[in-house]
């Protein structure tokens, strides 16, 4: 490895270097801003963190009030309360709650999931997420944080894919009623 | 490493002699060549006079005409991914891609900026090939395909004029349209028209407008126009172009 004083660099070198500089500075500048440009930075899209109304408005049982708008079931127990996300987790689809037999079905490729988002048969991997929620403390409502979902990891049992239902019940995705 | 040893690896590379295929070495055979066998240099004569290249000369308004037209093609796609020709939100996505997109308003304004000067070295370019009498034979009909390319030019600044939707936007094009409306035999107000049966819904404007009136159907006329149908003109004429001045070889004094 030779130093720049054991070969003199002439002048046209020297701008040469300088020239290229300047365009590899040009296209580094025009690359990071271009880079820049394609994240927006406002959004237009629906809520992701929004109010569905009060606990009390919920009885015991599911509710689908919210499904078309904001993709989340809302689920009252005895124990308590949870929104669970009506994306089915094989291939995104939306499944449809069958009372009669108390599951949901998705109508894309037979996911079965029951009330409490376990798999009961079909090709999902895992359970159905449930969304944060907390209760706003100055007006009561529940505020759905859709984004921040609980993903357990379940049992393969011989009736499908299970997670301990005390295990979900917690904060933040639950609300005791 | 000295600067020799990197210009000497840069040319060595595989890659390098893939794009420029024919070395290095500053001999006649090798210029020819380089630009013989290259998509982008085939455009340009193998050999011109050095006198002729003189930006004393030449002023070099027609390559910065390209350069503005090639940044305006680059920054045009990037507006276009934030921009929607809707009426109810045209308006509100200039806004957006001014004050909230991150480098929305250099992108914008080199656009904007880029479009006015396009205008200006087009205008010195004809007047630089007018006083060098350069349009004279057996470059003619060059001549005729800048004067095309200068309309264009012309209609792609006016066309872009109306997309940011604001109050400047429609007057500017209200007012342009009307000399549609003004042409002999096709425009309602021009000679001729009323006694053609020429109504102001049936005339050249409302072909042009979509409409009686700027409106929804203007603008995504004047949109599709302004992305589309007028650059890929302006491509094909510039190919023209510059294949005639490959042809017929640079003026200038011999």
């Amino acid at each position: 490895m030779s130093n720049i004083g054991d070969e003199k660099i002439t002048r046209r070198d020297f701008f040469s270097l300088v020239g290229w500089a300047g365009i590899a500075a040009t296209m580094g500048g025009s690359a990071f801003s271009f880079y820049k440009y394609y994240f927006p930075n406002v959004l237009y899209e629906s809520q992701k963190v929004f109010k569905i109304g009060k606990p009390s408005d919920y009885p015991i049982g599911l509710s689908e009030n919210w499904k078309k708008e904001r993709q989340v079931w809302v689920v009252r127990t005895e124990r308590g309360l949870y929104a669970m996300i009506s994306i089915c987790r094989h291939l995104g689809c939306t499944p449809n709650w069958f009372s009669d037999k108390q599951v949901f079905l998705c109508p894309c490729h037979g996911s079965i999931y029951d009330l409490g988002g376990n798999v009961l048969g079909g090709p999902a991997p895992r359970l159905l997420w449930r969304a944060a929620i907390k209760i706003d403390p100055v007006d009561g409502q529940i505020v759905v944080d859709f984004n921040h979902r609980q993903d357990p990891d379940p049992v393969s049992t011989e009736s499908g894919l299970k997670v301990d239902e005390a295990s979900r019940e917690v904060e933040p995705f639950f609300i005791k009623v | 490493m000295t600067y020799k040893q990197l210009t000497d690896w840069v040319t060595s590379t595989q890659i390098y002699k893939a794009i420029f295929r024919h070395g290095y070495e500053d001999t006649p055979r090798n210029r020819a060549l380089t630009t013989f066998s290259n998509v982008l240099y085939h455009l340009h004569p193998v050999k011109t006079r050095r006198e002729s290249i003189k930006i004393r000369y030449t002023w070099c308004m027609g390559g910065t005409s390209m350069l503005l037209f090639l940044m305006l093609a680059i920054t045009g796609v990037l507006l276009m991914f934030y921009y929607v020709p809707d009426a109810r939100r045209a308006y509100n996505d200039i806004k957006d891609i001014m004050n909230v997109v991150s480098f929305g308003s250099t992108f914008r304004n080199v656009h904007r900026l880029a479009a006015h000067l396009m205008v200006f070295t087009v205008w010195v370019h004809m007047t630089r090939v007018f006083l060098t009498g350069s349009y004279k034979s057996p470059r003619e009909f060059n001549w005729i395909i800048g004067v095309v390319l200068l309309m264009l030019t012309l209609l792609l600044s006016w066309t872009g004029y109306l997309l940011p939707w604001d109050q400047l936007a429609l007057w500017a094009i209200t007012v342009g349209t009307k000399m549609a409306a003004a042409a002999p035999f096709l425009g309602v107000e021009g000679p001729f028209g009323a006694q053609l049966g020429i109504r102001p819904d049936n005339d050249l404007k409302f072909m042009l407008l979509g409409g009686t009136e700027v409106g929804q159907n203007a603008l995504l006329r004047f949109y599709v126009l302004h992305c589309v149908v007028l650059p890929l003109m302006v491509v094909m004429f510039l190919a023209i172009h510059f294949w005639r001045v490959r042809k017929d070889g640079f003026s200038g004094p011999l």
